[in-house]
């Protein structure tokens, strides 16, 4: 009898609780709550995350926006157990190679109609292209950067006997220069070294190997066995296997310390890299310098990178769609000072698709403080192609046929393995016609 | 008196395995309706040869925790059943420490230890004459069973003291009238100590086994699965597909099938060791 008492007590406590208090979306003083996970980036960008909720937050009195960093590493399995009791967030950061199938499989909601027309002007086109489906748009651009710049120790260089001046024009060279770097401590070259951070980093490489992507626009059929796919792989075997990389990956490959850290004479990494040397090692950055990688044919003009980046999405089935898009409107399409302040905070190593971002960016005095920002806009940037937008298997399976050149394994045979694979998931997946 | 336990097993055990059995035979994400394919997942999955490798290099992996694992715990018991009380007490909590230390930290504390250079394994085998240094986490020739090096040392703590009880629980007098018999140590290990032991070898064994074959912790951090796919073990493949794939069946299915995998793998162990009851009962 107890026993029912006491239930029948808390079952009236939590009852009441609920009916009189605000609903669990409400914050006290009628404001609605909505949430923004955002991924781990550097300790500099999440603080300025921070910083622009806050003001956000001060300059309405309709939304609190709920501010959450997850780590990089978490971020799936957070998502997934999120997604599953339905308590996804309104509005995530999501990377421009996931926006169209997110888009495909009804994760995320179209923003056209939530974000007035006049926001979207100024967007670069081919930026605005690849977070579309079916006409719409899906994401918000934040930023671009592009996925491989080469950045190398000219002191190092000189030490070896090389003109610290005159980067590595071919991938021979590259090789070669890379043999004379390598010492016992020092790698003469790191880049990515296993089959997942290869699987997206080559994505430059892939187009100026072959000019193409290992599966047709349409995503009908696959074109990894290419033979023109062999010097790239050749590149890959030829470095790990006279030891001009490392054997095992120092540090997966967005992560630039090696040659921060002494541990690299030349290092392949996204533009990102510039905002850590220059935060982290100053001192390092008169001897550092950059470059494009090397194109295979010469052709300084071919592409040798992607355009990655960041949006903001409003979830699919979020509550508060409207309030999570005026959100995203303000931080990313409003004053132009706040997203400023977010290309200074980063040091100026990522560039903005919206003009009029771009343009107050480059009038910056402080620009001139990334001394590498001008050779990469040029040489990397003006050339570099969208992110491919096909699922993570195509691009993972591209990742494991380097992966085994790497190993020391049959090229032709890798590349043929990976067209097989490529082959069955676009027929277990009914991929064909999905693409552009 | 067993209804509590019934409803338990229910809603923890029961319920959850019936409603992936039945999700399983849907396509399906957490934003589009269902659509019922049948068997299609399981098709998918096991026409996967990425799946039936993941599967296979978790039995090879098994092969090589188990075996050890049980190997060390045993000659590990044997040695403190001879000590004083105190050094026993000593020994026990020495063995049992890795057994309280997170997967995560012994997978970092082993990448430290199997650094290509400047890594105390290398460093240790250049004293030795060793001249090249291996990438023991960078070949797939050495990957698998340089992963395995830590799971055996996780696990050895806890199959030690179970171990040891089955150990202390065989009569001495056993051993005294083998000894009046004229009976050698070895004769004693292989006709006293061996057969007694033999549930709490066939406990290790299938435990250690169900085990060994979900580990995921270690291949995640310690080598991501690679190079090329050499430790990748079904957990870590079921992992990436739930968290890369679009759509949800597909991983389902796999770690049902998996399910299955252990089920009759324990099976064909507890047939080959049979369980009887203790000579002594």
């Amino acid at each position: 009898m107890r026993v029912i008492r006491l239930t029948a007590c808390l079952t009236g406590a939590a009852v009441l609780a609920l009916g009189c208090g605000p609903g669990a979306d409400e914050q006290p003083g009628g404001r609605t709550e909505i949430t923004l996970w955002q991924q781990k980036f550097t300790d500099q960008e999440d603080a300025w995350y921070k910083k622009a909720v806050a003001a956000y937050n001060k300059a309405q009195n309709k939304v609190v926006l709920k501010h959450q960093i997850v780590p990089a590493d978490a971020w799936d399995q957070k998502m997934k157990a999120a997604q599953a009791a339905g308590k996804a967030p309104d509005l995530y950061t999501l990377n421009y190679n996931k926006a169209p199938g997110f888009a495909r499989t009804g994760q995320i909601q179209a923003l056209d109609p939530l974000i007035p027309a006049a926001k979207w002007t100024g967007l670069q086109e081919p930026v605005l292209r690849s977070v579309e489906y079916k006409g719409r748009k899906y994401a918000y651009p934040m930023l671009v950067e592009p996925s491989a710049v080469l950045f190398y120790r000219k002191d190092l260089f000189a030490k070896a006997g090389l003109d610290p001046n005159r980067p590595p024009a071919t991938w021979a060279e590259l090789i070669s220069y890379g043999k004379r770097l390598t010492t016992r401590d020092v790698s003469g070259v790191v880049t990515a070294g296993n089959a997942i951070d290869m699987a997206w980093s080559t994505w430059g490489m892939q187009w100026n190997a072959a000019s193409h992507l290992p599966i047709s626009d349409d995503w009908a059929a696959p074109r990894a066995s290419d033979p023109a796919y062999r010097q790239l792989l050749q590149v890959y075997q030829t470095l790990y296997q006279q030891g001009i990389m490392p054997k095992q990956p120092l540090a997966p490959y967005a992560d630039a310390n090696p040659i921060g850290q002494g541990k690299a004479a030349m290092m392949v990494c996204g533009s990102w890299a510039a905002s850590v040397l220059l935060s982290d090692y100053p001192q390092l950055v008169p001897n550092i310098a950059a470059a494009a990688l090397p194109s295979f044919d010469g052709d300084s003009a071919k592409p040798t990178a992607t355009l990655g980046g960041w949006t903001l999405v409003v979830d699919a089935k979020s509550k508060h769609a409207q309030p999570a898009a005026d959100a995203i409107s303000w931080l990313l399409a409003g004053d132009t000072k706040l997203l400023v302040d977010y290309f200074k905070t980063t040091k100026f190593s990522k560039y903005s698709p919206r003009a009029a971002v771009a343009d107050a960016v480059k009038n910056d005095p402080a620009a001139a403080e990334n001394p590498w920002a001008k050779i990469i806009e040029d040489q990397v940037v003006a050339r570099a192609k969208p992110e491919p937008t096909y699922d993570w298997a195509i691009s993972l399976a591209f990742g494991k046929a380097i992966e085994k050149a790497l190993q020391g394994k049959d090229i032709d045979a890798a590349l043929k393995a990976a067209d097989a694979e490529i082959k069955e998931f676009i027929a277990k997946n009914d991929l064909a016609g999905q693409g552009s | 008196m067993l209804a509590p336990l019934l409803a338990l097993l229910g809603v923890f055990v029961v319920w959850p395995l019936v409603h992936a059995a039945y999700i399983s035979f849907y396509t399906w994400s957490f934003y589009e309706s269902p659509v019922f394919v049948g068997l299609g997942n399981y098709l998918d999955v096991l026409t996967d040869h990425e799946f039936v490798g993941a599967v296979l290099r978790g039995l090879a992996f098994s092969a090589m925790v188990v075996p050890a694992q049980v190997a060390v715990a045993f000659v590990f018991a044997v040695l403190v059943k001879s000590l004083s009380r105190r050094m026993a007490a000593f020994m026990k909590v020495t063995i049992y420490i890795p057994a309280v230390i997170s997967e995560v930290i012994a997978a970092i504390v082993f990448s430290l230890i199997y650094t290509h250079r400047g890594g105390l394994l290398n460093w240790f085998l250049a004293l030795l004459g060793k001249q090249e240094d291996t990438a023991w986490l960078g070949e797939s020739g050495t990957a698998l069973a340089a992963v395995a090096v830590p799971a055996v040392w996780l696990g050895v703590g806890v199959a030690s003291l179970i171990m040891l009880a089955g150990l202390l629980d065989i009569p001495e007098t056993y051993y005294e009238c083998a000894s009046l018999d004229g009976a050698g140590p070895w004769t004693k290990m292989f006709r006293i100590t061996l057969p007694l032991m033999k549930n709490i070898i066939l406990f290790l064994l299938v435990t250690g086994f169900a085990a060994s074959l979900q580990f995921l912790v270690l291949p995640l951090v310690m080598t991501q699965g690679g190079p090329v796919d050499s430790t990748t073990l079904p957990n870590l493949f079921i992992f990436r597909h739930f968290t890369n794939d679009l759509y949800i069946g597909y991983s389902i299915a796999a770690a049902l099938l998996l399910f299955a995998v252990l089920g009759a793998v324990s099976a064909v162990i507890f047939r080959l060791v049979r369980s009887e009851k203790a000579m002594d009962g």
